[in-house]
């Protein structure tokens, strides 16, 4: 051994110091640009007067957004979607996942198997099938019909996760309430979903964020702005030049504030949940 | 002892016959059926969203078809021609570069974030939460955001180096063919990374203190220790997650879409985009752009069969 352990472990600290002055700026700097670039105006934004750092802050680039454009429809949109897709799926993956977690029934180490499949198949794969058949059911360009795609994608994941909190909670507990008179269902209710409630507030989070997030279901399925969720809804304001990066970059950090806020808020209880399922990234 | 004329035993009381509510109540409260029916809706959102789908896209993969129209079957004639189409050949290379390279870096920069956030230090908490922001917020919010920087004549990376006379002029980040691909997955390491981070910290604080311990007693070096300690533990946690990832990341079509939608020249093409090209853009070729994500399947199946293993494995230890 060359270096003394209190030397090495010296090292170590500060080479871990430095590193996470790098990670920092790599994180934050993308994330200032978007915020600096939100608050000036256009002259500040282009050309030879462009600056770094915002001279004359401004929120006309807030107004326009939220006053200029459908921006308002597609947020009113996407919290529409959003809610309705993780309301479903969080009840639907409730029951599944107490069926499997609890009931003895042929067919359950299958079904279980068959969740874990399904939440492995890339939407990728997916979309061309299924844009062929929501247009066959007349669901393209619908709201319920986007809330339902996603279903695809949340309810095997949620029933996934919730399978392995339900296993852990003490069987002793129900099986006292089913001694007292209750039946499977309000054992269910009264008994595992109160204990199971940290882990359902992931399961939203999951449901809601990638809903919330979600961009080729939602590109592909809509084509007016009556149905366009925020995703697809910027993806076209680019594209077709409606307005620049002020406001772009303005709506960008509307849209991204609910999912970072409800990540923060849950944080501890997200990292978990990753463990336990595995998860999409 | 009950003596038989003289003291009338209690007579069972003859139940009430069960009304029909009670009955159905008590075929339904069985284990079997209940099951079944709380599964019910889980397994219809299975079957309707992924595996009929899933079928469907195969049946066409064998025809010609467009969109609203029926298909006419053509046999393997979509596959023989992405066999012999030189854009899908690269795709399939930029594919495997793409992944391969946004799935290593993340990988490595995921590790340095999770163990540099596992030391001990003032205001670790506040650090490792704002590292790990990118990850939640939505993916296209991100590629619009780098779009920007990325940007030829005001992007802050050309604004950047113009202002400081690094360069002369500015340089096209994403319409270079021989830059894009690299711009892009830069993109696509800023946003996937704290996922790494987070499944790495997990594992990190899963390790016992007193293996160190241990090991420091026994001589072992800081670099000994990292090895055969932290990295030996990680192992089935690196293994889980490469697989995961390599899933969602060959398979998710944003970033490359929003920045440069596989241009320049098909440099930055992958197999999600060739197939929303083909399928969706313009020429409507559904069939074709099926069997462009159905090509790349056999490789998720074995991805997917281990995964799926190993999940239902970990959970029942």
């Amino acid at each position: 051994m060359t270096l003394s352990m209190t030397t090495s472990r010296r090292l170590v600290k500060g080479v871990g110091n430095l590193t996470l002055l790098f990670l920092l700026l790599w994180t934050a700097i993308p994330f200032y640009w978007m915020v600096a670039t939100s608050l000036k105006h256009d002259r500040e934004i282009y050309g030879y007067e462009a600056t770094l750092i915002p001279q004359q802050p401004t929120l006309s680039n807030y107004s326009r957004i939220l006053q200029e454009t459908p921006y308002l429809l597609f947020l009113r949109n996407s919290v529409t979607v959003a809610v309705g897709s993780t309301l479903a799926s969080v009840v639907i993956a409730c029951l599944g996942a107490y069926a499997i977690a609890r009931l003895k029934f042929p067919g359950r180490a299958l079904l279980a198997r068959g969740l874990v499949v399904t939440y492995l198949v890339p939407a990728s794969l997916l979309f061309i099938p299924l844009f062929a058949i929501m247009s066959a059911l007349r669901l393209t360009d619908t709201l319920h019909g986007l809330a339902l795609a996603y279903l695809g994608a949340d309810v095997p994941f949620c029933t996934w996760l919730l399978m392995g909190y339900f296993a852990s909670i003490p069987v002793e507990l129900e099986e006292a309430a089913l001694v007292d008179g209750c039946n499977r269902i309000s054992a269910l209710v009264r008994v595992v979903l109160p204990l199971a409630l940290p882990a359902i507030v992931v399961v939203i989070f999951f449901s809601f964020t990638r809903s919330w997030n979600e961009f080729l279901y939602a590109h592909v399925f809509t084509s007016t702005n009556q149905a366009r969720t925020i995703t697809t809804g910027l993806a076209i304001f680019m594209n077709e030049d409606v307005f620049f990066w002020g406001p772009l970059m303005a709506s960008t950090i509307i849209s991204a504030i609910p999912p970072v806020a409800m990540f923060l808020i849950l944080q501890r209880g997200v990292v978990q949940g990753l463990t336990l399922g595995g998860v999409k990234g | 002892m009950a003596t038989s004329s003289t003291v009338s035993l209690p007579v069972p009381q003859v139940r009430k016959p069960l009304s029909f509510r009670q009955k159905l109540e008590r075929f339904l409260m069985q284990d079997g059926i209940l099951g079944y029916l709380f599964l019910l809706p889980a397994l219809a959102v299975i079957l309707g969203l992924v595996a009929y789908p899933f079928v469907n896209a195969i049946v066409m993969t064998f025809q010609a078809k467009t969109a609203g129209a029926p298909g006419r079957f053509i046999g393997l004639a979509n596959y023989a021609e992405l066999l012999r189409n030189e854009v899908f050949l690269r795709t399939v290379w930029n594919t495997f570069v793409y992944t391969g390279l946004g799935v290593g870096i993340k990988f490595c920069i995921g590790l340095c974030m999770a163990l540099v956030l596992n030391q001990e230090r003032f205001c670790n908490n506040l650090f490792r939460s704002f590292l790990l922001i990118p990850w939640a917020v939505p993916t296209v919010i991100s590629a619009l955001n780098w779009r920007w920087i990325y940007d030829d004549a005001s992007g802050l990376i050309n604004n950047v180096l113009v202002r400081f006379n690094l360069i002369g002029e500015s340089i096209s980040w994403l319409s270079d063919p021989n830059l894009a691909m690299f711009s892009v997955i830069a993109v696509v390491v800023w946003q996937g990374t704290p996922f790494f981070t987070m499944a790495f910290l997990a594992g990190l604080q899963a390790i016992p203190k007193e293996l160190y311990e241990a090991a420091e007693i026994d001589g072992a070096s800081i670099l000994q220790q990292f090895w055969y300690i932290t990295i030996a533990r990680l192992r089935p946690i690196f293994i889980t997650v490469v697989m995961l990832q390599t899933i969602f990341t060959s398979s998710s079509i944003n970033f490359v879409y929003i920045l440069t939608n596989g241009g320049p020249a098909d440099r930055t093409q992958i197999f999600p985009t060739l197939s929303y090209n083909l399928a969706l853009g313009g020429a409507q070729r559904l069939g074709m752009g099926a069997a462009v994500s159905l090509f790349f399947f056999p490789i998720l199946v074995v991805f997917i069969y281990f995964l799926t293993r190993r999940m239902l494995r970990e959970r029942e230890d």
